[in-house]
């Protein structure tokens, strides 16, 4: 009988150990298939941002902090689909900041090597019309300017790619 | 002539009496709940029914967090703009669903929350109607022939048996 449990115990330990880790988890949003909530606001460096200028484009808008350990977690991943969409016309990245000082999310962008525009919320009004509870959380909006995806979590690189794929399949 | 006895008179004004106080309490419950109201006070109570987006189960208005303090100003911000409360629950219901309201809706799935409760206490209160009912009305004994048979048999033993 004992065997048996020890069988069933590694068994499932060994299942466990093999799943990828659930760092990103895709949640249902109310403004799912819905245009996404206009954002004008000033970045970390003080310029000046327009959503509507992206239209045409997918766009990903991240929420983060740098307090936060799954935004620091996720924060190569997004160097690095950066990157990998550096070319014109390709899918955008925005970061807003979520209750942090702006000093502080522009010193977390500068030491992990973002390139893309982080938005300062002052009153949190952008992450309040995008319904966000807490960062990290990921709106990928279509180039017709609809909500396609709502990701709750860290997300990786190779995740988005495949909500872009899927939102492009989609005909998004 | 009736064998019903009457009931005394204290016992008989019972029921009007806790008729008049549960009216008075109606009254007195809608009356301090209506009429015009500022706009500090709509707010606080819309805060009051809305839970803190980023917070387990604490309401905007108990709530300190950044996310809650957005809330309050965006309410704020639609009444002054002329919105009724159910057009503002209904806008912050639009960006994060039914879970940001306290109370849930009483439509839809959720309804089941308010109408389990509801009829529970309708079946519990009928079937103490229908127990105390049945426990008071008469039992209906039918007789038959061999019933009167029987008891005539014994009433004429037991004359004959002096």
């Amino acid at each position: 009988m004992a065997g048996v449990v020890l069988v069933v115990v590694a068994a499932l330990v060994a299942l466990l150990a093999t799943r990828p880790p659930a760092t990103e988890t895709e949640v249902f949003t109310p403004l799912l298939g819905k245009t996404a909530p206009g954002i004008t606001a000033t970045t970390v460096s003080g310029q000046r941002f327009d959503l509507g200028s992206y239209r045409g484009r997918f766009v990903v808008v991240n929420f983060f902090a740098s307090w936060c350990p799954p935004c620091q977690q996720e924060q190569p991943e997004l160097v690095t689909f950066a990157y990998q969409h550096r070319h014109p016309g390709d899918a955008a990245l925005v970061g807003v900041v979520y209750d942090d000082a702006t000093s502080s999310a522009r010193a977390f962008d500068t030491d992990a090597g973002a390139t893309w525009p982080a938005l300062v919320d002052p009153g949190g009004q952008i992450a309040l019309h995008y319904g966000v509870r807490a960062p990290p959380e990921t709106f990928l909006i279509s180039p017709s300017g609809t909500v396609v995806a709502h990701i709750d979590g860290a997300v990786t690189a190779s995740y988005l790619d495949k909500q872009l794929a899927a939102a492009g399949a989609a005909g998004a | 002539m009736s064998t019903r006895h009457r009931r005394p008179a204290a016992s008989r004004l019972v029921w009007p009496a806790l008729a008049v106080v549960l009216a008075v309490a109606l009254t007195f419950s809608v009356s301090t709940h209506s009429g015009a109201r500022t706009a500090a006070e709509r707010a606080a109570a819309i805060d009051g029914n809305l839970k803190c987006p980023s917070c387990e189960s604490i309401s905007v208005q108990d709530s300190s967090a950044s996310t809650a303090d957005a809330v309050r100003q965006v309410v704020l911000a639609r009444i002054h703009a002329g919105q009724s409360d159910q057009q503002i629950y209904r806008y912050l219901e639009s960006l994060y669903g039914p879970s940001i309201l306290l109370r849930p809706p009483t439509t839809g799935i959720t309804a089941v929350v308010w109408l389990v409760p509801v009829v529970a206490a309708a079946a519990g209160l009928g079937g103490l109607g229908l127990f105390f009912w049945r426990r008071r009305r008469p039992v209906a004994v039918r007789v038959t022939d061999e019933d009167r048979a029987l008891v005539d048999r014994e009433l004429a033993r037991r004359l004959d048996d002096p």
